[in-house]
Protein backbone atom coordinates (compact mmCIF):
# COMPACT_ATOMS: atom_id res chain seq x y z
CA UNK A 1 0.00 0.00 0.00
CA UNK A 2 1.51 3.56 -0.52
CA UNK A 3 1.05 6.53 0.93
CA UNK A 4 -1.57 7.73 -1.33
CA UNK A 5 -3.58 5.15 -1.09
CA UNK A 6 -3.13 5.21 3.12
CA UNK A 7 -4.15 8.78 2.48
CA UNK A 8 -7.48 7.94 0.08
CA UNK A 9 -8.52 5.77 3.18
CA UNK A 10 -8.28 7.99 5.50
CA UNK A 11 -9.68 10.63 3.18
CA UNK A 12 -12.92 8.38 2.33
CA UNK A 13 -13.29 7.36 5.62
CA UNK A 14 -13.60 11.47 7.40
CA UNK A 15 -15.52 12.58 4.58
CA UNK A 16 -18.35 9.80 4.82
CA UNK A 17 -18.18 10.39 8.38
CA UNK A 18 -18.63 14.09 7.59
CA UNK A 19 -21.71 13.18 5.22
CA UNK A 20 -23.45 11.16 8.00
CA UNK A 21 -22.58 13.49 10.86
CA UNK A 22 -23.97 16.61 8.55
CA UNK A 23 -27.46 14.24 7.20
CA UNK A 24 -28.32 13.76 10.88
CA UNK A 25 -28.61 17.34 12.02
CA UNK A 26 -32.02 18.27 10.84
CA UNK A 27 -32.87 15.00 11.75
CA UNK A 28 -32.19 15.26 14.72
CA UNK A 29 -33.57 18.74 14.99
CA UNK A 30 -37.36 17.68 13.55
CA UNK A 31 -37.78 14.05 14.09
CA UNK A 32 -41.58 14.54 13.13
CA UNK A 33 -40.72 16.04 9.34
CA UNK A 34 -38.14 12.91 9.14
CA UNK A 35 -40.89 11.02 10.23
CA UNK A 36 -43.11 12.23 7.70
CA UNK A 37 -40.69 11.80 4.80
CA UNK A 38 -40.59 8.31 5.76
CA UNK A 39 -44.35 7.88 5.29
CA UNK A 40 -43.94 9.45 2.10
CA UNK A 41 -41.96 6.26 0.86
CA UNK A 42 -44.90 4.03 1.37
CA UNK A 43 -42.65 1.30 2.73
CA UNK A 44 -42.58 1.25 6.30
CA UNK A 45 -45.54 -0.17 8.11
CA UNK A 46 -48.16 -0.35 11.42
CA UNK A 47 -46.94 3.14 11.88
CA UNK A 48 -43.08 2.44 12.34
CA UNK A 49 -41.65 5.13 10.87
CA UNK A 50 -42.41 7.30 14.10
CA UNK A 51 -39.72 4.99 15.79
CA UNK A 52 -37.52 4.91 13.02
CA UNK A 53 -37.02 8.70 13.03
CA UNK A 54 -36.46 8.54 16.42
CA UNK A 55 -33.36 6.41 16.51
CA UNK A 56 -31.96 6.46 12.81
CA UNK A 57 -30.20 9.92 13.00
CA UNK A 58 -28.61 9.28 16.01
CA UNK A 59 -26.87 6.13 14.75
CA UNK A 60 -26.12 7.96 11.80
CA UNK A 61 -24.69 10.78 13.72
CA UNK A 62 -22.62 8.12 16.07
CA UNK A 63 -21.24 6.43 13.09
CA UNK A 64 -20.37 9.38 11.49
CA UNK A 65 -18.72 10.86 14.66
CA UNK A 66 -16.97 6.89 15.00
CA UNK A 67 -15.64 7.40 11.15
CA UNK A 68 -14.09 10.73 11.82
CA UNK A 69 -12.50 10.21 15.03
CA UNK A 70 -10.97 6.83 13.98
CA UNK A 71 -13.41 5.17 16.57
CA UNK A 72 -14.85 1.76 16.25
CA UNK A 73 -14.45 2.37 12.57
CA UNK A 74 -15.23 -1.31 11.36
CA UNK A 75 -18.75 -1.49 13.16
CA UNK A 76 -19.78 2.22 11.60
CA UNK A 77 -18.47 1.33 8.12
CA UNK A 78 -20.31 -1.71 7.97
CA UNK A 79 -23.43 0.18 9.30
CA UNK A 80 -22.95 3.35 6.81
CA UNK A 81 -22.87 0.41 3.82
CA UNK A 82 -25.69 -1.12 4.76
CA UNK A 83 -28.04 2.13 5.63
CA UNK A 84 -26.74 3.42 1.86
CA UNK A 85 -27.66 -0.01 0.29
CA UNK A 86 -30.87 0.89 2.01
CA UNK A 87 -31.38 4.48 0.76
CA UNK A 88 -30.53 3.21 -2.40
CA UNK A 89 -33.18 0.49 -2.94
CA UNK A 90 -35.97 3.09 -0.76
CA UNK A 91 -35.48 5.51 -3.87
CA UNK A 92 -35.42 2.85 -6.77
CA UNK A 93 -38.60 1.90 -5.43
CA UNK A 94 -40.26 5.17 -4.88
CA UNK A 95 -39.01 6.02 -8.05
CA UNK A 96 -40.49 2.63 -9.78
CA UNK A 97 -43.79 3.16 -8.01
CA UNK A 98 -43.98 6.59 -9.96
CA UNK A 99 -43.96 8.73 -6.40
CA UNK A 100 -42.90 12.46 -6.89
CA UNK A 101 -41.73 12.84 -2.88
CA UNK A 102 -38.81 14.55 -1.36
CA UNK A 103 -35.40 12.88 0.14
CA UNK A 104 -35.70 13.02 3.12
CA UNK A 105 -32.25 12.85 3.29
CA UNK A 106 -30.89 15.59 5.01
CA UNK A 107 -28.03 16.10 2.86
CA UNK A 108 -30.19 19.41 1.58
CA UNK A 109 -33.42 20.68 1.89
CA UNK A 110 -36.18 20.20 -0.50
CA UNK A 111 -34.48 17.11 -2.86
CA UNK A 112 -36.73 14.98 -4.91
CA UNK A 113 -35.66 11.32 -4.95
CA UNK A 114 -34.47 10.46 -8.46
CA UNK A 115 -31.47 9.32 -10.03
CA UNK A 116 -28.96 11.76 -8.77
CA UNK A 117 -29.99 10.73 -5.31
CA UNK A 118 -29.04 6.60 -6.48
CA UNK A 119 -25.58 7.78 -7.81
CA UNK A 120 -24.69 10.25 -5.10
CA UNK A 121 -25.62 7.15 -2.62
CA UNK A 122 -23.43 4.45 -4.87
CA UNK A 123 -20.05 7.12 -5.00
CA UNK A 124 -20.39 7.08 -0.82
CA UNK A 125 -21.05 3.47 -1.10
CA UNK A 126 -18.01 3.48 -2.89
CA UNK A 127 -16.09 5.59 -0.61
CA UNK A 128 -16.92 3.19 2.80
CA UNK A 129 -15.91 0.20 0.20
CA UNK A 130 -12.52 1.63 0.60
CA UNK A 131 -12.61 2.10 4.26
CA UNK A 132 -13.90 -1.47 4.34
CA UNK A 133 -11.10 -3.29 2.14
CA UNK A 134 -8.17 -1.22 4.27
CA UNK A 135 -5.20 -3.41 5.54
CA UNK A 136 -3.97 -1.21 8.07
CA UNK A 137 -5.60 0.73 10.78
CA UNK A 138 -4.02 4.53 10.30
CA UNK A 139 -5.31 7.58 12.48
CA UNK A 140 -7.49 5.40 14.22
CA UNK A 141 -8.03 5.74 17.92
CA UNK A 142 -9.75 2.57 18.83
CA UNK A 143 -9.39 -0.15 18.29
CA UNK A 144 -5.59 -0.45 17.94
CA UNK A 145 -5.50 -4.19 17.50
CA UNK A 146 -4.19 -5.11 13.86
CA UNK A 147 -6.62 -5.85 11.00
CA UNK B 1 -17.30 -7.91 24.69
CA UNK B 2 -13.87 -6.45 23.68
CA UNK B 3 -15.46 -4.97 20.68
CA UNK B 4 -12.26 -6.08 17.95
CA UNK B 5 -15.69 -7.76 16.21
CA UNK B 6 -17.47 -5.65 13.44
CA UNK B 7 -20.83 -7.39 15.04
CA UNK B 8 -19.85 -6.50 18.66
CA UNK B 9 -19.35 -2.45 17.24
CA UNK B 10 -22.34 -3.07 15.35
CA UNK B 11 -24.42 -3.89 18.15
CA UNK B 12 -22.91 -1.31 20.72
CA UNK B 13 -23.62 1.37 17.71
CA UNK B 14 -27.50 0.35 17.73
CA UNK B 15 -27.95 -0.10 21.53
CA UNK B 16 -26.58 3.75 21.89
CA UNK B 17 -28.82 4.88 18.99
CA UNK B 18 -31.94 3.53 20.34
CA UNK B 19 -30.79 4.78 24.10
CA UNK B 20 -29.82 8.01 23.36
CA UNK B 21 -33.07 8.84 20.35
CA UNK B 22 -35.66 7.25 22.96
CA UNK B 23 -34.06 9.38 25.80
CA UNK B 24 -34.04 12.57 24.11
CA UNK B 25 -37.10 11.88 22.53
CA UNK B 26 -38.63 11.78 26.14
CA UNK B 27 -37.02 14.90 27.11
CA UNK B 28 -38.49 16.71 23.91
CA UNK B 29 -41.01 19.67 24.56
CA UNK B 30 -43.43 17.80 22.34
CA UNK B 31 -41.81 13.88 21.81
CA UNK B 32 -43.16 12.05 19.47
CA UNK B 33 -44.72 8.72 19.51
CA UNK B 34 -43.42 5.48 18.85
CA UNK B 35 -46.35 4.52 16.61
CA UNK B 36 -46.93 7.40 13.95
CA UNK B 37 -51.50 8.02 14.18
CA UNK B 38 -52.82 8.31 10.71
CA UNK B 39 -54.69 11.41 9.82
CA UNK B 40 -57.86 11.20 11.14
CA UNK B 41 -60.26 10.74 8.44
CA UNK B 42 -63.46 13.11 8.22
CA UNK B 43 -66.19 11.94 7.65
CA UNK B 44 -69.48 13.00 5.04
CA UNK B 45 -71.33 12.65 8.15
CA UNK B 46 -69.58 14.79 10.03
CA UNK B 47 -71.01 18.44 11.49
CA UNK B 48 -69.16 21.02 9.51
CA UNK B 49 -68.90 23.42 12.56
CA UNK B 50 -67.82 20.77 14.90
CA UNK B 51 -65.30 20.12 12.45
CA UNK B 52 -64.43 23.36 12.11
CA UNK B 53 -63.92 24.32 15.91
CA UNK B 54 -61.41 21.26 16.33
CA UNK B 55 -58.16 22.11 15.43
CA UNK B 56 -56.76 19.57 13.73
CA UNK B 57 -55.48 18.34 10.23
CA UNK B 58 -57.84 15.96 8.78
CA UNK B 59 -57.91 13.59 5.68
CA UNK B 60 -60.72 14.35 3.42
CA UNK B 61 -62.32 12.51 0.14
CA UNK B 62 -63.59 13.69 -3.10
CA UNK B 63 -67.09 14.20 -2.26
CA UNK B 64 -66.16 15.81 0.60
CA UNK B 65 -63.66 18.51 -1.23
CA UNK B 66 -66.36 19.09 -3.56
CA UNK B 67 -68.44 20.17 -1.06
CA UNK B 68 -65.79 22.48 0.59
CA UNK B 69 -65.11 23.80 -2.81
CA UNK B 70 -68.94 24.76 -3.63
CA UNK B 71 -68.87 26.21 -0.23
CA UNK B 72 -66.16 28.54 -0.75
CA UNK B 73 -63.45 27.24 1.03
CA UNK B 74 -59.46 28.08 0.14
CA UNK B 75 -57.90 25.49 -1.64
CA UNK B 76 -54.08 25.36 -1.32
CA UNK B 77 -52.23 23.27 -4.03
CA UNK B 78 -48.74 21.75 -2.73
CA UNK B 79 -47.31 21.30 -5.96
CA UNK B 80 -44.59 23.28 -7.34
CA UNK B 81 -45.34 26.38 -9.20
CA UNK B 82 -44.82 25.46 -13.01
CA UNK B 83 -47.32 22.14 -12.24
CA UNK B 84 -49.84 24.68 -10.71
CA UNK B 85 -49.77 27.26 -13.64
CA UNK B 86 -50.38 24.00 -15.44
CA UNK B 87 -53.90 23.35 -13.91
CA UNK B 88 -55.31 24.10 -10.90
CA UNK B 89 -58.58 23.78 -8.80
CA UNK B 90 -60.27 26.69 -9.61
CA UNK B 91 -59.57 29.51 -6.96
CA UNK B 92 -56.69 27.62 -5.43
CA UNK B 93 -53.36 29.39 -4.81
CA UNK B 94 -49.87 28.50 -4.81
CA UNK B 95 -46.50 29.29 -3.59
CA UNK B 96 -43.59 27.57 -3.07
CA UNK B 97 -42.35 29.96 -0.16
CA UNK B 98 -44.25 28.43 2.71
CA UNK B 99 -43.71 31.65 4.59
CA UNK B 100 -45.23 33.56 1.69
CA UNK B 101 -47.97 31.01 1.30
CA UNK B 102 -48.68 31.65 4.96
CA UNK B 103 -49.06 35.02 4.63
CA UNK B 104 -51.01 34.53 1.64
CA UNK B 105 -53.62 32.20 3.76
CA UNK B 106 -53.60 34.77 6.11
CA UNK B 107 -53.95 37.82 4.37
CA UNK B 108 -57.39 35.98 2.68
CA UNK B 109 -58.91 33.74 5.60
CA UNK B 110 -56.80 34.11 8.77
CA UNK B 111 -55.35 31.96 11.07
CA UNK B 112 -58.81 30.10 12.05
CA UNK B 113 -60.56 29.66 9.13
CA UNK B 114 -60.35 26.52 7.94
CA UNK B 115 -58.60 24.75 3.83
CA UNK B 116 -57.87 22.54 2.25
CA UNK B 117 -54.28 21.46 0.94
CA UNK B 118 -53.95 19.34 -2.41
CA UNK B 119 -51.10 17.66 -3.99
CA UNK B 120 -50.65 15.96 -7.09
CA UNK B 121 -52.13 11.95 -6.47
CA UNK B 122 -52.67 9.99 -2.75
CA UNK B 123 -48.77 9.23 -3.17
CA UNK B 124 -47.04 12.40 -3.54
CA UNK B 125 -47.36 13.26 0.28
CA UNK B 126 -46.25 16.96 0.03
CA UNK B 127 -49.77 17.91 0.58
CA UNK B 128 -49.74 16.26 4.72
CA UNK B 129 -46.02 17.99 4.83
CA UNK B 130 -47.24 20.99 4.07
CA UNK B 131 -50.61 21.08 6.14
CA UNK B 132 -48.10 20.31 9.34
CA UNK B 133 -45.77 23.08 8.41
CA UNK B 134 -48.96 25.24 8.13
CA UNK B 135 -49.97 24.33 11.39
CA UNK B 136 -46.45 25.07 12.97
CA UNK B 137 -47.07 28.32 11.16
CA UNK B 138 -50.24 28.83 13.31
CA UNK B 139 -52.94 27.38 11.04
CA UNK B 140 -55.53 25.11 12.97
CA UNK B 141 -57.65 23.65 10.61
CA UNK B 142 -56.53 22.03 7.86
CA UNK B 143 -57.97 19.63 5.64
CA UNK B 144 -56.03 17.29 3.68
CA UNK B 145 -57.46 16.18 -0.19
CA UNK B 146 -55.27 13.09 -0.30
CA UNK B 147 -56.79 12.43 -3.90
CA UNK B 148 -55.13 15.52 -4.64
CA UNK B 149 -55.16 17.07 -8.40
CA UNK B 150 -55.32 13.46 -9.94
CA UNK B 151 -58.80 12.04 -7.92
CA UNK B 152 -59.93 16.01 -9.34
CA UNK B 153 -59.58 15.72 -12.99
CA UNK B 154 -60.35 12.45 -13.20
CA UNK B 155 -63.94 12.87 -11.83
CA UNK B 156 -63.97 15.52 -15.07
CA UNK B 157 -64.20 18.28 -12.27
CA UNK B 158 -63.47 22.10 -13.36
CA UNK B 159 -59.88 22.91 -13.64
CA UNK B 160 -58.04 26.32 -13.87
CA UNK B 161 -54.85 27.55 -16.08
CA UNK B 162 -52.66 30.47 -15.77
CA UNK B 163 -51.97 31.72 -19.17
Amino acid sequence: MNSLDKYLIVIARVVLGAIFLWASFDKIADPAKFARSISNYHIVPFGLENIVAIILPWLELLIGTGLILGFMVDGSVHISAGLLIMFIFMIAQAMLRGFNIECGCGLKEGEMVGLNKILENIVFLGGAYIVIQRKKRLFEVFPKTPL
Amino acid sequence: MRLNKSSDQILVYITCSCLIGLGVNLFRGEPLSILAKPIEIAEPGDELESIFADPMIREIDLTMAQNLHENGKLFVDARAVEYFNEGHIPGAIAEDDVDVLASEIESKIGETESFVVYCSDDDCGSSEDLAYELQDLGFMNIFVFKGGWKEWTEANFPVERNE
